[in-house]
């Protein structure tokens, strides 16, 4: 009992003498993510340090309303479970902490002179074997290049740590399961399906759609995420290299309707039995022809404004 | 017989035939000449000259094989390219573009025709899209019939989507490979509808000749083993199929091979692997097949069944594990790019820094297609009409080309010639039924039709049974005739029923050609064929307008010559680019080793024949952040850099006098962006943004921005230009903060009339050993400021 108390005793002024020591318990205590506040903060990112540290500048309060912030913190927290997993020895040489603002942590938010979150600040380690070469003590900055996804992170922090972080993306089971259950309800309806998936004209739609929807652009809305509209009633986007999602649907029901006109003109005028009836019919979809022309043609003066030539719009 | 006009009653079949055979000939020159006229506006309005950047590197190949042989060719080592590796190049190239071109010249020569070979470059890109109209029209020809073979030749000859690559003077590997995509496919089809070996084996070499020419071949790679697949899940497996695929891939895939930088990779990587899986699927098959017809007992016809299943698996592993194990290499970045779109910007800047490499909005493909891109689709429509194994395959290239071109704007280029190809048999079915004189005779009129209509049904069960295609149909036609009369206006909606039955008639007629009563008719009366010939003619003729502006505007600029118009409107050339290039020949030692961003190597090194560090051959990409980290770092930084790799001058190129925007500063986070790639510590996109994250190159900008080489470069001495007043640059439309930037490591050697081009000089080594920026304060009579004892800083913080 005494020896125990005493062996107690002596760790806690061990504790109290070393900083590393107390940083290492504190995210040990944590399970991996230390929870900063200014006192904590100058101490995990004193001027003299053998460890290094990457820390999330935050602020988690709903009434902060920083949607980024949660949708970040969830991929900080897997790299930092990541990181809990290697062993000890080298564990305690990098640190993974967070600092919100509403924690007590506006002085650490205006000392840095930061207005926005979240932010994440990696450390070097000052002192000891681990110190850059160059000499280099600043925190370097991590700007979300690829976006808030865990993987990325996990390999720019790697480049800070004594060993990389053995970070695996979660399996995502909802997805093999939800392709593996598609694919049995699949086989089993093949046999109801079976005539439509065999008949051309199943197969003449998905091709035409696919076709219309590509050539309005949709390839670039995906892969420039062009909002669906401008804001204010505002659907067509200015220039000649740019545009929204509503301009692919629109150009597309454009294309689309004139191919009908053609197809009409082509395929089911010809078997009309009454002269009358047909001569109607000829007129009428030359007409949309004509018109919705017009239209898609001066829908390109608005986008082009050096076009020259315009039809009856 | 009525017909709906008068129609001369007395020829002969013969004369009738001889007279379109005449006609079409006649057609085709005439096409040939307006498409290489069209393509002529470049040598018009400026001059006879190679355009913009890759065709400069392709017209000093040329030179080199014009000049020195084939042989001296093909060993060329060039060493004043990407200084100090130098480039092997004739084991980097497609050398068919070169090889084209001497041959021409060659031939040209021993008949005593003395042509330049500047002009033969400059001219082969009109000369070839001669011959693609006439593959295009041979291809358009199996499709549907020869009219819509002369109107799709005509669509391609002067459509801006195939113009755009091809003016006089864009002397690039585009210039002939769209002219070899075509042909080979045109024999591919012939090959694949006659079982020739003949036409499969000359699908192969034109295949060779496409690998040996442009790196798009794997487009078409992988088109014919696709077709091939295709037809063969339909259940189209034939031995006319068998043979001409086996006898293409084997030729084509051997003599591509003595590519020397194309090698081994049909054999080792996935962009050939579904050629060779689909040959050795057919096989399988094929041995299947002949093993089915000798053995009649029924166990072993299903043993063998589940063998060939067996086999296919176990190949379908078998690649599956040698590209795990790395024996076949993954997908290149650059084809890898076009399936999963984000990934070329996470790892590989410089494919996405390439403004071809952007996607395509629609006003491009309208620009590009004009009203062939909606008849494009009426065209694919049609061919399900028929579906013949051609039919297949332009249906497939149709999908596969629309995703492509909208991923990358630089591959309209391979959409143009389906487009074509579509459209046209579009637009000759509607000419073909509305220019057909028969009329159909006014029978059985309303009534017959009032009985028919109720029982439209009726009608399309007896079908069914007659149709082995589909039985869903009826449903489709259904709803088709839903679509199309919800479409069109009210005064339709009465007649919605009988087109129910229409619709029906054509569809069943299309399956099972020509079921009794649903014949075409035909056209009543002549008013109605005129409106549709004329609103198709108008069509036709805004066609024309419309790429003859396109054309004029838009695709002949050479780009290495600028105009702009004068108050009066006449023109007045910008000839920047080559002053500054004429001057680094005059002016400078010829070893003599220029630093440029990499869009300009290829350039310096045909204008003024001098060595440059990268050019527009990008592989590698080390080198290539080397030069975007020197010009994106401060002087002290960059001049360690400027001196190890020998660079004597560094050139830039600045817009902001003119108002041109495609300068380097508009171009510098692509170079922080590369040069961040190699080295993320030193270099970080952040810090060339304003606190706000704007880029401005005003007195906002932040440090790193306005401490960098390049902005000191293209602002050295610029708020000078403007005497006491504001300096502006114009394509920023902000203003330069007055004493511009100091160079201390660089002089300024050159700048042009406007300023589009500044040219440095980078300083020696002080000859007292001092740095730059001691000896050019102490040049400038600056006292030197005693600096603070460090200690006692110290002591004042402490």
């Amino acid at each position: 009992m005494f020896l125990s108390s005493f062996l107690l005793l002596s760790l806690i002024a061990l504790v109290a003498a070393s900083p590393h020591q107390q940083i290492a318990d504190l995210a040990a205590k944590s399970k991996g993510v230390v929870r900063l506040d200014a006192d904590t903060f100058d101490l995990i990112t004193a001027p003299k340090r053998n460890w290094s540290v990457s820390i999330q500048l935050t602020a988690l309060d709903p009434k902060r309303r920083c949607a980024p912030c949660r949708e970040f913190d969830s991929s900080w927290n897997a790299v930092a479970d990541a990181w809990n997993r290697v062993p000890k020895d080298s564990r305690d040489h990098h640190f993974f902490a967070t600092l919100d603002f509403d924690n007590n942590g506006h002085s650490v938010f205006q000392k840095l002179g930061l207005s926005s979150a979240p932010v994440v600040f990696v450390y070097p380690p000052t002192d000891g074997p681990r110190a850059a070469a160059s000499g280099k003590t600043s925190p370097s900055k991590y700007d979300f290049p690829n976006g808030f996804e865990p993987r990325p992170l996990a390999e720019y922090i790697s480049k800070h740590t004594p060993v990389p972080i053995p970070y695996k993306d979660p399996i995502n089971w909802g997805r093999y399961i939800t392709f593996a259950a598609s694919a049995v309800s699949f086989a089993l309806v093949l046999k109801y399906v079976a005539p439509i998936l065999q008949s051309r004209w199943t197969w003449a739609i998905g091709t035409i759609v696919t076709c219309l929807v590509m050539t309005s652009g949709f390839m670039f809305t995906r892969i420039r995420n062009s909002p669906y509209t401008g804001g204010n009633g505002n659907w067509i986007a200015g220039g000649f290299q740019n545009q929204f999602g509503q301009e692919v649907q629109v150009v597309a029901f454009i294309y689309g309707l004139l191919s009908l006109a053609f197809l009409m003109q082509i395929l089911v005028i010809p078997y009309q039995t009454s002269p009358t009836r047909q001569r109607l019919q000829v007129y009428l979809w030359t007409a949309v022809i004509v018109i919705v022309y017009s239209i898609i043609v001066s829908l390109f003066r608005v986008k082009n404004r050096g076009y020259p030539f315009r039809l009856f719009l | 017989m009525r017909t709906a006009y008068p129609i001369p009653q007395n020829l002969s079949p013969e004369t009738v035939n001889n007279t379109a055979s005449l006609l079409r000939i006649v057609a085709l020159i005439l096409i040939s000449g307006a498409a290489i006229a069209s393509r002529l506006f470049a040598v018009i309005n400026f001059e006879s000259i190679i355009h913009e950047f890759d065709p400069w590197f392709n017209f000093r190949a040329t030179k080199v094989l014009a000049s020195e042989g084939f042989y001296e060719f093909w060993n060329w080592f060039d060493p004043t390219a990407w200084y100090p590796l130098g480039r092997v190049v004739g084991g980097t190239i497609y050398p068919g573009l070169m090889a084209t071109s001497g041959v021409i010249y060659n031939v040209l020569h021993a008949l005593h025709l003395p042509v330049d070979i500047r002009n033969i470059c400059v001219l082969l890109a009109p000369g070839f899209s001669a011959f693609t109209a006439w593959s295009t029209y041979m291809f358009t020809k199996e499709l549907k019939d020869e009219s819509a073979g002369l109107l799709a030749a005509a669509f391609i000859g002067i459509v801006p989507g195939y113009i755009s690559r091809s003016v006089a003077g864009s002397y690039d590997n585009e210039a002939i490979a769209i002219f070899l995509l075509m042909f080979t496919f045109f024999c591919w089809i012939k090959a694949l509808k006659s079982g020739s070996v003949l036409f499969s084996t000359v699908a192969g070499v034109f295949y060779f000749y496409m690998v040996a020419a442009w790196g798009g071949y794997v487009f078409i790679t992988n088109m014919i083993p696709l077709h091939a697949l295709v037809l063969l899940l339909m259940g189209r497996f034939s031995s006319r199929l068998y043979v001409a695929y086996s006898s293409w891939y084997a030729i084509g895939t051997l003599a591509s091979m003595q590519v020397p930088f194309v090698g081994f990779q049909p054999v080792k990587t996935s962009e050939h692997m579904a050629a060779l899986g689909v040959f050795g699927l057919l096989q399988i098959v094929a041995f299947a097949q002949l093993v089915r017809a000798h053995v009649s007992s029924k166990q072993f016809q299903s043993l063998l069944y589940y063998a060939v299943v067996a086999t296919g698996l176990l190949g379908a592993i078998a690649f599956a594990l040698l590209t795990y194990k790395g024996w076949i290499a993954p997908w290149t970045g650059r084809f890898y790019s076009l399936w999963d779109t984000g990934y070329a910007k996470k790892y590989i800047p410089i494919i996405a820094s390439v403004s071809e490499h952007q996607p395509t909005a629609w006003p491009a493909f309208f620009m590009d297609l004009q009203f062939l891109i909606f008849l494009f689709p009426a065209g694919v429509a049609l061919c399900f009409r028929q579906l013949r194994d051609e039919h297949v395959f332009v249906i497939i290239y149709a999908v596969m080309a629309s995703y492509f071109a909208g991923v990358m704007v630089r591959l309209m280029l391979t959409l143009t010639p389906v487009v074509c190809v579509s459209s046209a048999v579009a637009l000759s079915a509607l000419l073909d039924t509305y220019i057909d004189p028969q009329e159909p005779l006014e029978d059985q009129e309303e009534s017959k039709e009032r009985t028919k209509a109720p029982d439209a049904s009726n009608g399309a069960t007896t079908h069914q049974d007659s149709t082995p295609v589909s039985p869903a149909m009826p449903k489709k036609g259904k709803k088709a005739a839903a679509t199309a009369a919800s479409s069109s206006s009210a005064t339709k909606t009465q007649t919605t029923s009988s087109t129910v039955t229409f619709i029906l008639d054509a569809l069943s007629s299309s399956s099972t050609k020509k079921s009794s009563s649903s014949k075409p008719r035909g056209i009543f009366g002549f008013d109605a064929r005129l409106a549709v010939i004329l609103n198709t003619i108008g069509m036709l003729l805004f066609f024309v307008y419309h790429c003859t502006w396109v054309t004029s505007t838009a695709y002949s600029s050479p780009s290495v010559v600028l105009a702009s118009s004068n108050s009066d409107g006449s023109q007045h050339i910008i000839d920047d680019f080559r002053e500054a290039y004429y001057w680094l020949r005059q002016n400078t030692e010829k070893d003599a080793v220029v630093m440029s961003w990499w869009d300009y190597g290829y350039q310096i090194a045909g204008f003024a024949d001098r060595a440059t560090l990268v050019d527009n051959n990008t592989w590698n990409n080390t080198h290539i952040a080397t030069v975007g980290k020197a010009m994106s770092s401060s002087e002290e930084v960059a001049y360690p850099i400027l001196r190890k790799h020998d660079v004597d001058y560094v050139l830039v190129i600045f817009g902001g006098l003119l108002g041109y925007s495609g300068d380097d500063i508009n171009k510098f986070l692509w170079m922080v962006r590369i040069a961040q790639g190699v080295w993320p510590d030193e270099i970080q996109e952040a810090n060339y943004f304003t606190p706000n994250g704007e880029y401005r190159v005003d007195n906002q900008a932040s440090n790193t921005m306005k401490n960098s080489l390049m902005y000191k470069m293209s602002f050295y001495r610029y708020p000078d230009l403007f005497g006491g007043g504001q300096a502006t640059d114009r394509v920023r439309q902000q203003s330069i903060p007055s004493p511009g930037p100091t160079l201390d490591i660089l002089d300024e050697a050159y700048t042009t009339e406007n300023w589009i081009v500044r040219i440095y000089q980078v300083k020696k080594d002080d000859f007292l050993g001092r740095d730059h920026k001691t000896a050019n304060a102490f040049a400038q009579g600056k006292r030197r400021r005693k600096a603070k004892p460090p200690v006692r800083r110290k002591a004042l913080l402490a």
